[in-house]
Formats: structure tokens, C-alpha cells, sequence
């Protein structure tokens, strides 16, 4: 049915994008943003990987989509050449510019661009949550280097697609004015209006019901265990591997202090550390020798060198070889990972001195350290 | 005669019904008695409470340490290591009947502890003092 504008020349109104496309461009979004703010931070590594899954089947649905879906959806339709775009793009300031009804070429190229970058920066991560974490489905293939190596492609790929991203809102923002109509709204609504009668698409309105339920249901499979948990039973998203624990060691050390796993340092540290138990940190330990050797053969056995979990390994990797340090707290590791932590954080009831890791880290008394396994106070 | 067979045989079961209670008093008792054949002579519960809340200053440091620095005025409350801030379990036996249970235990901690706190180990007739406080706890 055409209306009017002020000029009174006859608008049509034309549905361009079905529902899934719309729902798919926002949940995207969404997940972009999601992803973005909970990166960096350990304790919501959980919903960063989450928010990663969402955003790689998202991107699947799209391609799929493409292939599937309605007109304006459709890769075939938005598949223009170089030489398309840069038409485009040197008649847009002029009054030649071309008008589209859906995606113009350079919205093409973003779209191509954002879809092959986003399958990098999905894949990237998975392989970086298998090789530094040795959790997710790739767990135990890759080691810690080459998960540091992936965790470097994942960062760098994520810087260009924020780029790119600003390009598209650019874009998105430039369009808009020159052609004088809402591509913003067009995305929410679906609806272009043109001078001329055009074909809508259909809605698709069923496939975009079953895209949201299958995310609800993901998000709340994946979150379920913040159900059930209590202040006494935490949950804990990533549960590493269960570390070797000695008897005599769990006892000595926790007479005093949390008993850090011998994997938080190396060997020339707890080398150090037992040759000089008359003086640790201004205690006489006073350890019978035969106890000290059963102490010492399980330190170095069990040592940072071992790398069994993440932690140890960037402990060891980051100690310089000419340091034993005597104290967790004064390998670099455990500096970069705290330096952002206020004072006040040390000076809580609950917490102490630096010494006491568990009043955070949940599995602290394990030696294993996930990520996520914090208490936020 | 009978009732006089009765109460023997109620005392020599006596062990039985609150083991804990009665170990506890054998490891410090065991403990005395070896403190004594060291020279040690009579033991108060006002001499070691004298100890137990004696400040010592320690020569490196030159902070102020005694007892309680971990252990608080209060036997019957939890304590607190002055460094690593962990929870210590309270002293006194009437409301941890863990404590003083172990000969072993009880020689290990008061020699680490008289070290940390006096700077040497204690003499028998400190250890007897404070042993004998604590259980009066």
C-alpha cells in the first residue's frame, strides 16, 4: 500500500530482511559486546567462552542462511566484485550515487569480512581455551605454547574486527544520511521504503523463533551450575586436572599456611626453601631430616617445571632463571596477575594477606587455579 | 564386698567412656613427669598464665611477641597465625578436645612457638607452667 511523504510523491513500504536476519544481526551483536567486556578478566572467562560459542553458531546460521534464506540474505545476492565496490564507493558523494534496497556493496564486503574474520576469531579461541586451559572441546590436543600462539591470533584478529566493525557502523551511519533513509531502523524493523512497488520477503518468523530458543536453551544449559550453587559449594565453571597431593606435605604446610602446591614454583625455589627450614620466614621449622627429604623429593618432583596446569607453566616460563624466589607472590606471574587488584583487597577480613589464595580462589587448596574460580567480593 | 567390686570395676572402666578427655590429661601428664626429672619442680596454672601473656621483643624484628600475639587473651577462642592470617583452633581442651592430645604434636609446636615468641627453646619448668595452664582452660 503506498502513503504519502511531505513531497507527496507515493512510498512504499518493502520488508528487505527476514526475522532470522535481523535477530541474527543483533544477537551477534550482542555477543561482540558481550564477548569485548568480559575479556581480560579471569573471573568471567566462563561467560567469554559462552558468549564465544553463541558467537560461532551464529556465524554457522549465517552461512547457512546465505545459502537458505530469503533474497536480501542470500551470499549470492551480495556477492559483488572489486569493481562493483569501487563504483559504489566514488559515486557515493556525488548525486550519481546508486541506491540499494538491500545490502549495498560495501555493506556486502563488511558482511564477508565480518563473517570470515568472526570464523577466525571463533576457531582462534577454542584453540586457545584447548592449549592454555586444556579445557573446551580441543582440550589435551594442543600444549601451553601453542595455545599462547593461538591466544596471540585471537587477540590480533579481535583488534580488526573492532575495526572493521567501526568501518560498518560507519558506514551504516554515512549511508543512512546520503540516502536519506534508516538503516538502523530498517535492521529492527525489517521495513525499507521505496519510491517504487517492490517485493517483500517473507518474514521466516518460525526459523527466527527457533534461533532464539536454541540460544536460550544453550545459555541455560551452559549456566545451569550457578543454579544449584551455594556460598559453601561454589560452582566452578572449569574444574582442572586433579593434581598429585602428598600427605606429610598437606599437613606441615597447613599447619601454618595454605599448602601451595609445589607446581606454584620451581625447583631451585623449594630447593632453597627446605634447605633453610630454620629460618622460614622467621619460624625455626625444626622438621626432622627424614621429613624433609619426603618433603623435598615431592616439591621437585611436582615442581613448576612439571607445568601441569597454566598457572605453573607461566610461573616457570616468567621466573628469571636467575631468581628462587622464595614466596609465590614475588614471581612475575603472580605480580601481572594481581597488579590491578586495590590495597584494599589485601586488608579485607576475609582475605588477610597475600598469602592467603584461598580466600578467593576457590581451588586454591587443589594447586589448579581455573580460571573463573574466583569469589567476587 | 560385692558394691566394693562395683565401683573398682566402674573406675577401671572409666577410661573407656571419655577416651579423649582421659588421653589428653595422659600426654600432658606424660609430659611432667618428664619435665620434672629434668629438674623441674612444682607446677602452677599462675605461672604459665605469667608466661603465657609475657611480651618478649623479638632482637631482630623488635616486635613486641608473647603468646597471645596468636593465640589471643582467650584460650577458649579461635587464634590467628600473625602472618599468614590462618585460623588456629582454640588452645583450651574444654572446647577442643583435640587439643592437647599428642605428645608429639605437643612437643612440636612448643618448640617452634618458644623460638618464635621467647627466641629459645623453653625450659622444662616454662613448658610445665603453660602446659598446666592451658589445660586448666
Amino acid at each position: 500500500m503506498p502513503s504519502s511523504n511531505h513531497l507527496s510523491a507515493p512510498v512504499y513500504r518493502v520488508r528487505v530482511w527476514d526475522l532470522p536476519t535481523r535477530w541474527f544481526h543483533w544477537l551477534l551483536a550482542s555477543a561482540v559486546l558481550a564477548a569485548w567486556l568480559s575479556q581480560g578478566d579471569s573471573r568471567y572467562v566462563d561467560i567469554h567462552v559462552f558468549v564465544g560459542y553463541l558467537f560461532f553458531g551464529l556465524l554457522v546460521f549465517r552461512l547457512v542462511w546465505g545459502i537458505v534464506g530469503t533474497q536480501h540474505a542470500c551470499f549470492r545476492n551480495l556477492a559483488f566484485g572489486g569493481h562493483a565496490l569501487w563504483r559504489y564507493l566514488i559515486t557515493l558523494p556525488t548525486k550519481q550515487r546508486q541506491h540499494f534496497l538491500g545490502h549495498n556493496p560495501a555493506g556486502s564486503w563488511a558482511i564477508f569480512g565480518i563473517l570470515g574474520l568472526g570464523l577466525v576469531i571463533a576457531v582462534s579461541g577454542i584453540l586457545t581455551l584447548g592449549g592454555e586451559n586444556q579445557q573446551g572441546p580441543v582440550a589435551g590436543i594442543f600444549n601451553f605454547a601453542q595455545g599462547e600462539t593461538f591466544h596471540l591470533v585471537h587477540k590480533v584478529t579481535a583488534w580488526i574486527m573492532l575495526a572493521l566493525i567501526a568501518v560498518h557502523i560507519s558506514g551504516v551511519i554515512i549511508a543512512s544520511v546520503l540516502h536519506r533513509e534508516n538503516l538502523i531502523r530498517a535492521m529492527v524493523t525489517g521495513v525499507k521504503q521505496c519510491p517504487t512497488e517492490q517485493i517483500s520477503v517473507a518474514s521466516q518468523a518460525p526459523v527466527a523463533l527457533v534461533l532464539l530458543v536454541v540460544v536460550i536453551i544453550s545459555a541455560g544449559g551452559y549456566f545451569r551450575g550457578y543454579l544449584t550453587a551455594t556460598p559453601d559449594q561454589p560452582y566452578l565453571p572449569f574444574v582442572g586436572t586433579t593434581l598429585p597431593s602428598n600427605a606429610l606435605w598437606q599437613e606441615e604446610c597447613d599447619d601454618c599456611h595454605l599448602a601451595y602446591h609445589p607446581s606454584l614454583l620451581p625447583k631451585r625455589s623449594w630447593e632453597k626453601l627446605l634447605a633453610t627450614q630454620q629460618e622460614h620466614f622467621e619460624e625455626n621449622l625444626g622438621l626432622a631430616p627424614e621429613m624433609i627429604a619426603t618433603l623435598r623429593t615431592f616439591a621437585l618432583n611436582q615442581s613448576a617445571e612439571t607445568a601441569p596446569t597454566k598457572t605453573a607453566w607461566k610461573i616457570y616460563r616468567t621466573t628469571p632463571a636467575s631468581e628462587s624466589p622464595l614466596r609465590i607472590t614475588e614471581t612475575p606471574y603472580w605480580q601481572q596477575r594481581h597488579q590491578r587488584l586495590p590495597e584494599e583487597v589485601w586488608k579485607h577480613s576475609e582475605v588477610k594477606s597475600k598469602a592467603n589464595c584461598d580466600a578467593c580462589h576457590f581451588d586454591a587448596p587443589q594447586g589448579t587455579f581455573e580460571a573463573s574460580a574466583m569469589m567476587v567480593k | 564386698m560385692q558394691k566394693k567390686h562395683l565401683v573398682i570395676a566402674g573406675i577401671a572402666l572409666l577410661p573407656l567412656v571419655n577416651p579423649p578427655l582421659v588421653y589428653a590429661t595422659t600426654a600432658v601428664e606424660q609430659l611432667l613427669v618428664e619435665y620434672r626429672s629434668q629438674g623441674a619442680t612444682e607446677f602452677t596454672v599462675e605461672a604459665g598464665k605469667e608466661l603465657f601473656f609475657k611480651e618478649f621483643v623479638d632482637a631482630k624484628s623488635t616486635q613486641v611477641r608473647q603468646c597471645t600475639t596468636c593465640h589471643t587473651d582467650d584460650l577458649r577462642q579461635p587464634g590467628k597465625h600473625a602472618k599468614t592470617g590462618k585460623r588456629i583452633d582454640p588452645l583450651a581442651p574444654s572446647v577442643n578436645p583435640k587439643s592437647l592430645m599428642e605428645i608429639k604434636n605437643i612437643n612440636k609446636w612448643l618448640k617452634r612457638n618458644c623460638e618464635w615468641t621467647i627466641g629459645r627453646e623453653c625450659t622444662a619448668q616454662e613448658k610445665g607452667d603453660v602446659l598446666t595452664f592451658m589445660q586448666s582452660q
